[in-house]
């Protein structure tokens, strides 16, 4: 999956990223750094969660981190390469689109 | 609730569940444990997400596997033309179907209550209270669709005026 392909990201997806770019997360951590984030303003379901993770591990951009002494229900995910790049490109368009609405509407209110 | 979400979890292709089922049930019981800690109206709303999350998260891993590839669905939201929305009465509807089966697990659990004390056996009665309750559901339906018909909020003069897709060109 290319990254022009998935543009823009949704918001839970977006904020899930942002949490595997800290640190390496299982399901649980990551559902509640994700309510911490956009202050309980977005709450995942677990559906909503794993359909979104089982996307980004088809698409390479979060693999499992394979750790012996985790068990098989609290496996910890955590960002690619690839997708710490797209995260970045997202990040830059979304900057790029702020400062140009605050252009816009500086412009509009002078 | 987690024995219902266990439940729903079979609405899941098998591939998926043999990948997840575990990890869901373990980050299932751990935010349910939240939740109780919240008030009732959380605890409702908590029950609310994690039902709606599965059946759309399972219907939208099987639209996965009949398009042939999980890639094809990239991660933003659907896009939907403009001139087909899902009628505002769709909403009333799903509550009241929502609040229905919300009111038949409060009962069945009642039910079950009652005759685990020993006031009698369970069978005899329960083919006419299914039938009861299918019934009711089926008139509150009814009665509720002639209503909006009659008022034209059904949204189905819609589907007559749906162009085909244009095809999009990269």
């Amino acid at each position: 999956m290319t990254y022009m392909e998935s543009l823009p990201l949704t918001e839970p997806v977006l904020l899930v990223l942002l949490s595997l770019a800290e640190q390496p997360r299982h399901g649980y951590s990551i559902l509640k750094d994700v309510e911490r984030m956009s202050d309980g303003r977005v709450r995942l379901s677990t559906g909503t969660l794993y359909g979104a993770l089982r996307r980004l591990l088809d698409g390479a951009w979060i693999e499992r981190v394979e750790e012996d002494e985790s068990p098989r229900d609290r496996r910890p995910y955590r960002l690619t390469p690839r997708g710490r790049r797209n995260l970045q490109l997202e990040v830059e368009r979304m900057r790029h689109l702020t400062k140009l609405a605050a252009v816009r509407i500086a412009r509009r209110e002078a | 609730m987690l024995s219902f979400y266990r439940w729903l979890l079979y609405l899941y292709p098998l591939g998926y569940r043999r990948e997840y089922k575990d990890e869901m049930i373990s980050v299932f019981r751990d935010a349910q444990a939240d939740a109780r800690a919240g008030s009732s109206s959380a605890r409702i709303s908590f029950r609310a997400r994690e039902t709606w999350g599965l059946l759309v998260g399972a219907m939208h891993e099987h639209i996965c596997i009949i398009c042939g590839s999980h890639r094809s669905i990239s991660f933003t939201r659907f896009d939907m033309r403009p001139e087909f929305r899902f009628p505002r009465s769709t909403v009333l509807l799903m509550s009241i179907i929502f609040g229905g089966v919300i009111l038949a697990m409060e009962k069945a659990n009642t039910i079950q209550v009652k005759y685990a004390a020993g006031a009698g056996s369970i069978w005899s009665s329960l083919p006419w209270f299914l039938g009861f309750m299918l019934l009711s559901a089926c008139a509150i339906v009814v009665l509720i669709w002639g209503i909006l018909l009659v008022l034209g909020q059904t949204g189905t003069h819609r589907l007559a005026n749906i162009q085909p897709c244009p095809k999009r060109t990269e």
